[in-house]
This record gives structure tokens, C-alpha cells and sequence, in this order.
């Protein structure tokens, strides 16, 4: 509707736009808002208890904390180990599929599988495959004889994240190959074409008319990814539930187990706020990685 | 001119000629590995429970050794459908309210005037940048204000509210890229006004928008942990992976042979559902995406 150039005050507009607009801003909104309120006081959520203000004290607690410190660096890793290998393996897979003239939909159906599959289901098999006497112990130690005793691999912190970012991984690849295979689609026959006649190898095509083509499809998958991988709660939950010691947990996690185990609102509310600032900062990165691409193009 | 010759349709062995021989061979790896981990699944859900602890593992039980006995256990003493039900009750009604407010949204924010349209967005649009569970102290605290703590409609209106950010935004795109602002203008100009453009321009020509964003949210409740874990406390009205993990925990977190019977059920209407909408699925998802 361009041709109303200035804003005059419409009845039906409000109607339209502000019931959805309240129901969002009412459940989301609202909340982060006092999300951020509760991060400054001791918040408790009993009958005729009181809360008492402590400004910056949850902030510091958390800070502090070191199991809140081992949670953050555990999602790091994760978020720095299976987003690249995930847009790896995925673009591979997408690029794979894009050459070949048959099945490529049969493919596409199997590779995104997992993805379609419940988390729950997904945790609860790996967490089987990764057992003492499972699957992954039986190969190392019967078939390929690597080591003579079992790995516990659930019973320590870095395999038990080990499994964790398999899993991840394992499940995400489908949705990035099915991403990445729509972007290959859009980009322009006539490049390849030309640059065939130029002489350019496979590697040459791939690197100089495949990717920067991609590029912004690139952004907005990192930019999931990383989201998702501060989104992990289920697959640690299922896997470890934080143990031992609570040298699995995430974020998430021990968010959770502050909320409804340790019933510590503040604190979990003050870790809220950082990591929705973590989030934040690290999508302005790459975001502005995107609008210096835009100013290059022109 | 040169992939013309290389992809000559006469030859049959062309297809599975040296050029795409090595992308066959490679897929065809990658596929197992995606599907045998589910395949195992299956496999174990149909051994004996006590054979599920049996070292070394038994890859391929024999004939006479596969039994239903874990289906029929699953079946006897849990609430199996109950809570297939409840998730697929909390799926629709995820599906409906968040794809009536998610358009409505997306048209207003694609086309109409609204004063401080950008940064209204751009608050909604940061919404998706948070975890779902980041929000779950306030949120959880609204819940019990509003007595919806054991209460499906607990789950229901968060999810809805939960999954509209990231519906809105790939509608959003849709509208502007898909949907020419003179369809819209020819209703007005004929004295139509907003809510007719709503209902005869932009609902039907986003449909295949509106299809793909309704199966990613059909799918959230068979997904979601945390706050389903939160809300629903009775075992009568629990969502499906709420139920799984309750039983898991119930069973000392061993008993995997029941386990996998029951995640089988559970995985099997979700698989249908994706056979049955295949297309839907993929053309959808990756719309939204590729303009990025």
C-alpha cells in the first residue's frame, strides 16, 4: 500500500495488527522484560514471599560461579565445533547431491531424516549407542581392539560433549544440506558455463562462483546454527542431565536446574541476560559481516 | 556445450558413469549413516528388553528371538495414545493460532502503514534470537499467574508465541518477494479494504509458505523438552516426549528395550507425516533461506 505516503490514523489497521501484536508481545515481550527485573532482585515465587533488590549481586554470583562458567564453555565448544563441521559435511552433501541426475530426491529425503526425528528419540539412542556396554564400546574394544577396557563415555566431561556434538551434528546435517542445495539451485548456469570455457578446474568453480554466490545464505545458516547451539538443552538433558558433577552442563541446562532445582530465579534469570547478550553480540558480528558483503556488491 | 556431451541420455552407465560414480559411492555412505543409527533403533525394539543389555551386542537377532512383547508392554501400561493425542491436540492448536497471528503480522509488516513498523519488527524479530527456555523464568511464573500449569493450553499458547517470530519472518519474505503489491492495490481500488486483501490475496497466494511453516510447527511439540517438562506435571495430559522421558527415568533409565518400542511409536506418525508432505517440506524450508 504505497500510495498512502503519510500515516493517517485507520481503525482497520489497529484491528488487524494489534490482537497478534499483543498476543506476541504479551508471551515473549513481556516476559524478557521481566526477565531482566528479576536478574536484580533475590525474585521468589511463593505465596506472600518477598523479594529483596540486590542490583548486581545475581550478575556477580553468576560471574563467579564456576559450574556457570563450565556450562557457557561447554556451549562455546559446542557452538565452535558443530556449526562448522555441520555447514561443512552439509554443503559437501548438498554439492554431492547437485551433481547427480538420479535418486537426488530419495537423498534429500533419507539425509533429513534425522532432522524431522524427535530430539528425545534421537538422545535416548545415542545415549544407548554410547552406553558402557553399547554399540560404540564394542567396536573399539572387540573389533578393532583399540583398548582393553570400555570407555565410559557418558562419565566425563569431554567425551560425554564428544557425544553430545556427534549427535548434533549427525542431526543437523540433513537441514543444512537441504539449505545449501536451494542456494546451488539459484546460482546462475551461465558463471559455470563461462568459467568452464576459461579453463577454471572443479576446486576453482566451487571456490570462486559457488560460495561467493552463497554467501548470504551462508550468514543466515551460521546464524541459525549458532542460536541452536545455544538452544541445546534436550540432547545434554537426555545424554548426562549435566552429570557427572555438573561438568556437562550448558547453558540451558543449568539454567533449568537453578530455575526448578536450586528454585534460584535470580540467578538464573541474571544468566538469561548474559547469554541473551552473548547472542546478541555475536549475531551483530555477523551481521555486519553481511552488510560489508552488500557494500561490496555495489 | 560441454556438459551437453558429457551427459549424453543414451548410454545407461552415464548416470553412473566416472563423473558421478565417486558422488553415488559417497552419498550412499552418508545415507547409512543417517539411517543405520535409526535402523538399530528399530532393530532393538524388537528384541527381548532383557537381550538389550546382552554384551557383546546382538546386531541381528534371529528369527525365532524378534518378539512384540515390548510394543504390547508399551501399549498395556503406559498411556500410549493418551499422550500421542495430547501432542497431536497441542500441535494443531500450536499450528492454527500461530499461523492466524504469524500472517496477519507478516501482511501488516510487508505492506501496510504503521508508525514505527521497523523497530516493531526488529524487537520481534530479536525474540528468535533466544532460546526458547532463556524466557522460562517469566515465563513460567505468567503460566502460574494465568493457572496454566497443568494445563495444555499452558503449552499450547507459549509454543504458539514461541515459533511466531521465526513464522512471520519467513511469510514476511514471502509476501514481498512472491506476492505483486498491484493484486493487492486492484482490491482496494475497487473498494476492498484490508482485511479483504488479507483474505483473498495474501492468504491464498502465500499457501505454500503457509503449508511448509504449519509442518515446522506441527513438529515443535513432538520436539520440545524443557517447557512441556515444566508445565505438564500430571502423567494424563503429558506430550509425547515429556511421557518418553518420564518412562526412561521411570524404567532406571535401563530398560531399552521398552524404550525404543515406545520412541518407535512415537517417530512413526511424525515419518508418515513427513512421506505423505515430503515436497512441502523442502521447498518451504529453503524458501525463506536462500535471499538470506
Amino acid at each position: 500500500m504505497k500510495i498512502r505516503r503519510k500515516f493517517v490514523f485507520d481503525w482497520r489497521v489497529c484491528i488487524l495488527f494489534l490482537p497478534p501484536l499483543l498476543f506476541v508481545l504479551f508471551f515473549t515481550i513481556y516476559p524478557m522484560i521481566k526477565m531482566i527485573v528479576m536478574s536484580f532482585f533475590d525474585w521468589k515465587i511463593g505465596y506472600m514471599q518477598t523479594s529483596t533488590f540486590l542490583f548486581l549481586d545475581n550478575y556477580i554470583t553468576v560471574l563467579k560461579d564456576p559450574i556457570a562458567k563450565i556450562a557457557i564453555q561447554n556451549t562455546l565448544v559446542y557452538a565452535a565445533v558443530t556449526v562448522p563441521i555441520q555447514i561443512i559435511i552439509g554443503l559437501f552433501a548438498a554439492v554431492l547431491i547437485h551433481g547427480i541426475k538420479r535418486f537426488s530426491v530419495s537423498f534429500r529425503l533419507v539425509y533429513y531424516l534425522p532432522v524431522i526425528s524427535s530430539w528425545v528419540v534421537v538422545a535416548l539412542l545415542f545415549r544407548y549407542i554410547f552406553s558402557n556396554f553399547g554399540l560404540l564400546n564394542y567396536f573399539i574394544v572387540d573389533i578393532l581392539k583399540l583398548t582393553s577396557r570400555p570407555i565410559g563415555w557418558l562419565s566425563s566431561r569431554w567425551s560425554a560433549l564428544f557425544a553430545a556434538m556427534l549427535l548434533g551434528i549427525w542431526k543437523g546435517i540433513g537441514w543444512n544440506m537441504v539449505i545449501f542445495l536451494a542456494a546451488l539451485q539459484a546460482v546462475p548456469k551461465e558463471q559455470y558455463e563461462a568459467a568452464s570455457i576459461d579453463g577454471a578446474n572443479k576446486s576453482q568453480r566451487f571456490f570462486h562462483i559457488t560460495l561467493p554466490n552463497i554467501r548470504g545464505t551462508m550468514l543466515f545458516v551460521i546464524t541459525m546454527l549458532v542460536i541452536g547451539a545455544f538452544n541445546t538443552y534436550t540432547p545434554i538433558t537426555v545424554l548426562t542431565n549435566g552429570n557427572p558433577a555438573h561438568q556437562t552442563e550448558v547453558v540451558l541446562t543449568w539454567m533449568y536446574f537453578q530455575t526448578f532445582e536450586a528454585l534460584n530465579m535470580g540467578y538464573s534469570a541474571a544468566l538469561s541476560v548474559i547469554i541473551a547478550i552473548i547472542i546478541m553480540v555475536i549475531t551483530l558480528i555477523l551481521f555486519s559481516f553481511r552488510s560489508r558483503n552488500r557494500r561490496l556488491e555495489r | 556445450m560441454m556438459s551437453k556431451i558429457k551427459h549424453s541420455p543414451r548410454r545407461w552407465w552415464i548416470w553412473f558413469g566416472k563423473h558421478t560414480i565417486m558422488n553415488y559411492l559417497l552419498l550412499v555412505l552418508g545415507a547409512l549413516v543417517m539411517v543405520l543409527p535409526m535402523l538399530y533403533m528399530i532393530i532393538s525394539s524388537f528384541k527381548e528388553n532383557a537381550k538389550t543389555f546382552l554384551y557383546p551386542p546382538v546386531l541381528f537377532p534371529q528369527v525365532h528371538e524378534i518378539t512384540i512383547s515390548n510394543y504390547r508392554y508399551i501399549l498395556d501400561n503406559t498411556a500410549f495414545f493418551r499422550y500421542l493425542g495430547n501432542t497431536l491436540f497441542v500441535s494443531l492448536m500450536t499450528v492454527l493460532i500461530s499461523i492466524i497471528v504469524a500472517s496477519l503480522l507478516a501482511y501488516a509488516f510487508a505492506r501496510l502503514a504503521i508508525p514505527g513498523k521497523k523497530i516493531i519488527y526488529g524487537f520481534i524479530i530479536s525474540i528468535m534470537l533466544l532460546p526458547g527456555l532463556a524466557l522460562i523464568v517469566p515465563q513460567f511464573e505468567l503460566a502460574a499467574r494465568l493457572k496454566l500449569i497443568n494445563n495444555l493450553w499452558g503449552v499450547i499458547l507459549f509454543y504458539s508465541a514461541w515459533v511466531t517470530p521465526f513464522s512471520t519472518f519467513l511469510l514476511r519474505g514471502y509476501i514481498e518477494d512472491n506476492i505483486p503489491t498491484e493484486l493487492d492495490e486492484s482490491i482496494l481500488i475497487d473498494g476492498g479494504s484490508i482485511f479483504s486483501v488479507y483474505r483473498y490475496i495474501i492468504l491464498p497466494m502465500a499457501s505454500p509458505a503457509i503449508a511448509a511453516i504449519s509442518i515446522l510447527n506441527f513438529l515443535f511439540p513432538f520436539e520440545e523438552l524443557g517447557w512441556s517438562q515444566a508445565i505438564l506435571k500430571w502423567d494424563q495430559i503429558r506430550t509425547l516426549p515429556v511421557a518418553i522421558t518420564m518412562f526412561f527415568q521411570a524404567h532406571n533409565r535401563t530398560d531399552w528395550g521398552y524404550v525404543f518400542a515406545m520412541t518407535t511409536l512415537a517417530m512413526l506418525p511424525v515419518v508418515c507425516f513427513y512421506l505423505l508432505l515430503q515436497k512441502y517440506f523442502i521447498s518451504g524450508l529453503s524458501s525463506g533461506a536462500i535471499k538470506g
